[in-house]
């Protein structure tokens, strides 16, 4: 399932994960529902990311919390995770599990080869390690989680093959 | 392309966002009671000036929130954004940099470019 | 091969240049100065410049990019490049269209505007035409096969332009924490250091040589990159530039690696080196082959190695032609003669002393009359400070009319700019935005000042280095001219003409004719005339314009002002624009989890938004899209069909207002609806036209999942959550998209109800325990579907959503478990026929923001007790309760075997007149229109004025022949008005 794209610098893996869309207060009974399913506190921070080795938790604006997990559960634990979380009624978790694709970028060239998809600045100083941007990469909304020397870039499954597409011409051109 | 700065992610890309015309217009509280023309107030009539215009964005493709700044419509300079519910800065507070009788800015426009020596 | 030389083709004649050699200083070098012709008389036109500024030599090369107006003074040549000239039938040198120079009288200031008035019709059949053969430029390409790339990049700053100015402020911020990127238009760094010889050293190093060991340190510096062969074209708001990169230069294209890559910038402070232009003078046919602008001769000899002629005639107001003096001196090339404007008194030292040394014969205080000759120069005619004409045999004339700072970019930035007294020309005064000018381009024309305002413009840069250096130059270092922009000439013919723009063959005639018909603001005056239009942009001319208009006028140049500089600086090739957004790349894809399968079952596809849905299969390979959409049709009504609706929007809505939030975005009353049950939906503005429509199923009073149009749902999306965000920020509600995470099958037809019990064997779909308009999660196998009982097709029909990753399996095993069934897979023609058999409308088919849901006589889906909802206010303005509004109605021919064509026109009045003279009354327009194979007529639905008081009279739909159809008005439900397939 695994297919991976390489070009000078530049490394792509395609991974598969699931994932939750968290939208709510983050407030102290939504971050207990949350900790009470996954022992994770949410992030305060706007536009921050926690990891452990179980889960990538950011948070992309005032309200919404993206929740990845990063091994595999079986379907049925991951629903009742979402209908425990969603018995808040405070919180609306939406799972996104097989809507999205997962990409993990690294190389030495990862940020030249990624500007010429998008405007987006990748310097360090706007865009730190452990923190994630949503924006347009090849004309697509994508999020971009950085994992520091690797990104991890989410985008529609819809767009999967498109996306894949563009990769690969980036590469050869 | 504007740099534009989104409260919530930063300063981006004209392209990540969609303009969504005059902020401030808010929805009357019992549209029932409006007359029509009090009505087409709210849904149709917007102040268009030149100069300082307060206005809505939407971060739509990044965090896909909303948010008001403050646009320079004579030189599209934004000059400042802020999130909903924030009080608007006064108008007083920016300065028109572009100033001239006619209307046309004095900087960088035509025949309006040269000044005298 | 032999020899070193790369060989290429001007019209159809082998030449053979060094490696490095442009298009032009390869053609120099064999002696070729006849390089095209002129945009309107046709006349004969060499090499003038040799830069970006090139007006005159433009060629087109042959090759897979056939690339038309390339400047022959800036494309490099490759090897076997097939180079042609422009604008010549049938040859170069003999020029059928030459004789509109003997026309000239009808072709000047504003001859478009003036001539080609009338008769009626005689413009597109024959002006045109005519006009376009013989004016205009080269040939585009055919086709379009380069592939241009994109590449962003975001610095801290930005320099334009790597000559000595551009050089010394990278310098100054070389290692420091800044990331800089250092532009350059030419394939080498240096500037004025490579095209000149005015600097004689730097810190007692030779030019060349303290450029080499720059170069060395910045390409060690991390915080610098160099960008070469690549112009900034664009200077747009908020620091944004572009530019353009020539990746083959000297290569020749091959299509599978970008030849252009357009640079998109973002940064924080731009700083503008980008120098200066050479400015050219008018006087009688100074547009002869063989006049060059004098500081181009000096960068063929000095970066090319090319002497355009051995002995050439210098003519200059001011004192930079020095270097090209003393240049020529040096090679032992001693000019014909030395013309200078300029008292005998104003003119420096340093060049008395080298023309008085080598006896070269001098004229101070004199000016180029004219010059002669058929395709080239063969002499040059003076007027002598005694007025008396004296005549020249030479074949090249080195002319210099002044420097003008390279402002485009400045004033793109909206930077003002201020006429110089000392100067003659328009510098930088003020910039708008964090825009820093350094060097020539800022009006400081005096190189030992360039040190001392680097450092004091970039003293702000924190850790900026100090730049401790000394040059040299040779000549005088002070900058003098005098005003003068055309000469006085002894008119001789037709022939004779003083041109002001080379390109557009605007002549300073042109100039005075245009202001004496009252064109005398500057932009308006550029209209008419047509001066600096060209792809040059006046770069050598525009400035002289503006001196010639200000004489004529009696008024100072800053008077007349200058006119609005705009990007592109430079032409940009629409390939490099679009980039990569073009053939497979045009619009981004979007593809649902079944596309394998349409694939492999011969789908047609048709785009809904970026979605690739299936319109229709192919059933066999001469299958029609008629015949297939007529067989889909059908088959769903006799026994069942399949649809892939998964690119339909679905919001999932949750919080302790969301009841309050769904009440508000649509204009049905969710509230008494009992839970787990659905319903149509429809979504208006606040203007009360209908927006989307959709369904929405109730988990809870909390809990919601609506679905929207394909098109439609971003922008759903996006309209609730303005709403959400920005009126009822106080509202507990949130909103996610999870289009994505659902496929969605529409199953309908007689026999829908035994196919889904076959496959999900352990649920009940009778009526009494899954009624119309109810849905419920399943477990099935190890996921979840969730199963709605509606439909779109009027037949009894159920959707189910299932995860994508398991989409396609359970979409196989529908089609396992109706092999005896007969289940058709139908696209979205067919489900278009289905539909609008029972009326169901399409938001963006039946409406287009100016219907309500009153015009379609939706009106039980307003919910009649809700106090408020978005658009509910608009639907009792006194506009919309008019009687007379168009209302959707049905259309049924009165002969059934007729076709109705979609969006024709609805009208009352049987006959349309032969002769139209006044517009036909329109009652509306025809919205949908199908034949339906199960009435075996057709059917049509129409937006008509006053629609529902019409219902049951005839009227007419014109045709596209110009005929009329009679139809029937009904009411546009043309099937089981009932509902008892439906509900069965």
């Amino acid at each position: 399932m695994t297919r991976t794209f390489s070009g000078d610098g530049i490394y792509i893996a395609q991974r598969d994960f699931q994932q939750i869309l968290l939208r709510g207060k983050g407030d102290g009974r939504f971050a207990e529902t949350v900790n009470g399913e996954i022992s994770l506190l949410p992030p305060k921070d706007n536009l921050r990311m926690i990891s452990n080795e179980n889960f990538l938790f950011a948070k992309q604006s005032f309200d919404q919390w993206s929740l990845i997990c990063l091994k595999n559960k079986d379907d049925e634990e991951l629903s009742k995770i979402i209908n425990t979380m969603n018995s808040n009624d405070e919180l609306l978790a939406s799972d996104c599990s097989y809507g999205q694709v997962y990409f993990e970028f690294s190389g030495d060239k990862m940020k030249d080869y990624l500007n010429k998809l998008t405007h987006f600045d990748f310097r360090s100083k706007k865009f730190p390690p452990l923190t994630i941007a949503q924006t347009l990469i090849a004309r697509i909304d994508c999020t971009i989680y950085n994992l520091e020397d690797k990104y991890l870039i989410t985008c529609n499954k819809s767009y999967e093959d498109y996306f894949k597409k563009r990769l690969q011409d980036t590469i050869d051109l | 392309m504007l740099l534009i700065k989104c409260p919530y992610c930063g300063e981006r890309d004209q392209s990540e966002f969609t303009n969504g015309g005059e902020a401030h217009v808010t929805r009357p509280k019992n549209p029932e009671l409006e007359t029509d023309r009090g009505w087409a107030e709210y849904v149709f009539i917007r102040s268009n000036p030149k100069g300082i215009y307060y206005e809505r964005w939407v971060h739509s493709h990044g965090c896909k929130k909303w948010f008001n700044a403050v646009r320079n419509t004579s030189t599209d300079e934004i000059l400042l954004s802020y999130k909903i519910g924030e009080t608007p800065p006064p108008i007083k507070k920016f300065q028109n940099r572009l100033k001239s009788p006619s209307g046309e800015p004095d900087v960088g426009s035509g025949n309006f470019a040269v000044k005298k020596p | 091969m032999t020899d070193n030389k790369i060989y290429f083709k001007f019209d159809g004649k082998k030449y053979g240049g060094n490696k490095g050699d442009t298009i032009a200083s390869a053609l120099l070098r064999n002696n070729v100065k006849l390089v095209g012709r002129s945009f309107k008389y046709h006349r004969p036109r060499g090499i003038y410049t040799c830069g970006i500024e090139e007006p005159n030599a433009l060629v087109q090369i042959i090759n897979e990019h056939n690339e038309p107006n390339v400047r022959a003074t800036v494309k490099k040549i490759y090897e076997g490049m097939v180079v042609k000239s422009q604008n010549r039938w049938p040859s170069l040198k003999r020029d059928f269209g030459s004789v509109n120079n003997l026309l000239s009288p009808i072709f000047s200031a504003g001859f478009y505007y003036k001539t080609f008035m009338g008769p009626k019709g005689f413009w597109k059949n024959l002006y045109e035409p005519l006009i376009r053969r013989t004016a205009g430029l080269g040939k585009p390409p055919r086709e379009f096969k380069s592939k241009s790339t994109h590449l962003h990049h975001n610095v801290d700053i930005l320099i334009v332009g790597g000559g000595l100015s551009g050089l010394l402020a990278a310098k100054k911020l070389a290692g420091t924490n800044k990331d800089v990127l250092l532009i350059e238009r030419e394939n080498e760094l240096g500037g004025i250091l490579k095209n000149s010889n005015k600097v004689k050293s730097i810190n007692d190093q030779e030019a060349l040589e303290w450029l080499e060991k720059t170069e060395r340190l910045l390409k060690n510096s991390a915080n610098i990159k160099i960008l070469k062969n690549t112009t900034v074209t664009t200077y747009n708001y908020s620091n944004h530039l572009t530019a353009i990169e020539d990746r083959l230069v000297g290569i020749e294209p091959d299509n599978k690696k970008p030849e252009l890559i357009l640079h998109k910038i973002r940064t924080e402070n731009t700083i503008l080196a980008n120098g200066h232009i050479e400015r050219f003078l008018s006087f009688r046919n100074n547009d002869l082959p063989g006049v060059m602008l004098a500081a181009s001769f000096e960068k063929y000899v000095q970066r090319y190695g090319v002497v355009p002629d051995n002995n050439p005639v210098i003519f200059t107001n001011n004192s930079s032609t020095f270097s090209l003096l003393k240049l020529l001196i040096d090679r032992n090339c001693m000019p014909k003669a030395y013309v200078d404007v300029r008292d005998v008194k104003k003119i420096e030292r340093e060049t008395l002393d080298l023309l008085e040394a080598h006896n070269i014969p001098f004229y101070p205080k004199s000016e180029v009359e004219g010059c002669d000759g058929n395709n080239e120069i063969k002499k040059i005619s003076l007027r002598t400070k005694k007025n008396k004409i004296i005549k020249i045999k030479a074949s090249m004339l080195c002319v210099s009319g002044g420097i003008n700072p390279d402002i485009h970019l400045f004033t793109q930035s909206k930077g003002l700019v201020k006429w110089d007294e000392k100067i003659l020309t328009f510098k930088p005064e003020k910039s708008f935005q964090k825009t820093i000018t350094l060097g020539s381009v800022s009006g400081n024309f005096i190189f030992k000042k360039i040190i001392d305002e680097v450092s004091q413009k970039l003293n702000f840069i924190d850790g900026a280095n100090d730049l401790d250096l000394k040059i040299e130059v040779n000549g005088s270092e002070e900058f003098n001219i005098k005003e003068i922009w055309e000469t006085k000439n002894n008119k001789k013919s037709l022939w004779s003409k003083s041109f002001i723009d080379l390109q557009n063959d605007v002549t300073t005639k042109d100039l005075t004719q245009a202001i004496k018909e009252g064109f005398d603001r500057i932009e308006h005056l550029k209209r008419f005339t047509t001066n600096s239009m060209g792809t040059d942009q006046g770069k050598i001319s525009s400035i002289n314009a503006l001196g010639i208009v200000s004489k004529l006028l009696k008024k100072s140049v800053s008077e007349v002002g200058t006119t609005t500089y705009r990007p592109p600086y430079n032409p940009v090739s629409f390939s490099a624009i679009a980039g990569r957004s073009t053939y497979e790349f045009y619009d981004p894809e979007r593809k649902t989890p079944i596309h394998p399968w349409h694939l492999k079952h011969n789908a047609v596809f048709e785009d809904v938004g970026q979605w690739k849905r299936p319109w229709y299969y192919k059933k066999f390979e001469n299958e029609t899209m008629n015949e297939a959409v007529q067989r889909e049709s059908k088959q769903v009504r006799e026994s069942a069909g399949i649809l892939d609706g998964s690119t339909l929007g679905k919001i999932e809505i949750k919080g302790k207002d969301a009841l309050e939030f769904v009440n508000m975005m649509y204009t049905n009353s969710f509230t008494k609806m009992s839970p787990m049950s659905a319903k149509y939906a429809l979504m208006l503005g606040e203007d009360g036209m209908v927006k989307d429509d959709g369904i929405v199923c109730k988990i809870n009073d909390n809990h919601f999942i609506t679905t929207t149009t394909s098109g439609g749902a971003a922008n759903v999306l996006s309209h609730m959550e303005e709403f959400a965000q920005t009126e009822w920020p106080n509202l507990n509600v949130y909103l996610n998209s999870i289009t994505e995470q659902f496929a969605t099958f529409n199953i309908s037809g007689p026999k829908s109800r035994i196919i889904l019990s076959r496959v999900f064997n352990n649920i009940d779909f009778s009526n009494h325990k899954f009624p119309y308009m109810t849905f419920n999660t399943f477990d099935y196998l190890n996921y979840k579907v969730r199963i709605l009982r509606a439909s779109f097709t009027g037949e009894k029909g159920y959707e189910i959503y299932v995860p994508p990753k398991y989409a396609l399996t359970l979409w196989e095993r529908i089609f396992y478990y109706s092999r005896d069934v007969d289940l058709v897979p139908y696209g979205t023609e067919t489900m278009h026929l289905l539909r609008a058999e029972k009326g169901y409308i399409i938001v963006g088919q039946e409406t287009d923001g100016t219907v309500t849901p009153l015009d379609l006589n939706l009106n039980w889906m307003i919910g009649k007790k809700k106090k408020d909802f978005i658009g509910k206010r608009s639907l009792t303005r006194s506009d919309i309760i008019k009687g007379d509004r168009k209302q959707l109605v049905g259309l049924i021919p009165l002969d059934k075997s007729y076709g109705i064509e979609e969006g024709q026109h609805v009208i009352e009045d049987k006959n349309i007149p032969s002769q139209i003279d006044k517009p036909i009354k329109m009652l509306g327009h025809v919205t949908s229109s199908y034949f339906s194979p199960t009435l075996n007529h057709s059917i049509a639905m129409a937006l008509i004025k006053g629609g529902n008081r019409k219902i049951g009279s005839q009227i007419y739909v014109s045709t596209s022949n110009m005929n009329v159809i009679p139809v029937e008005v009904v009411k546009p439900n043309f099937l089981d008005p009932e509902n008892k397939r439906l509900l069965s």
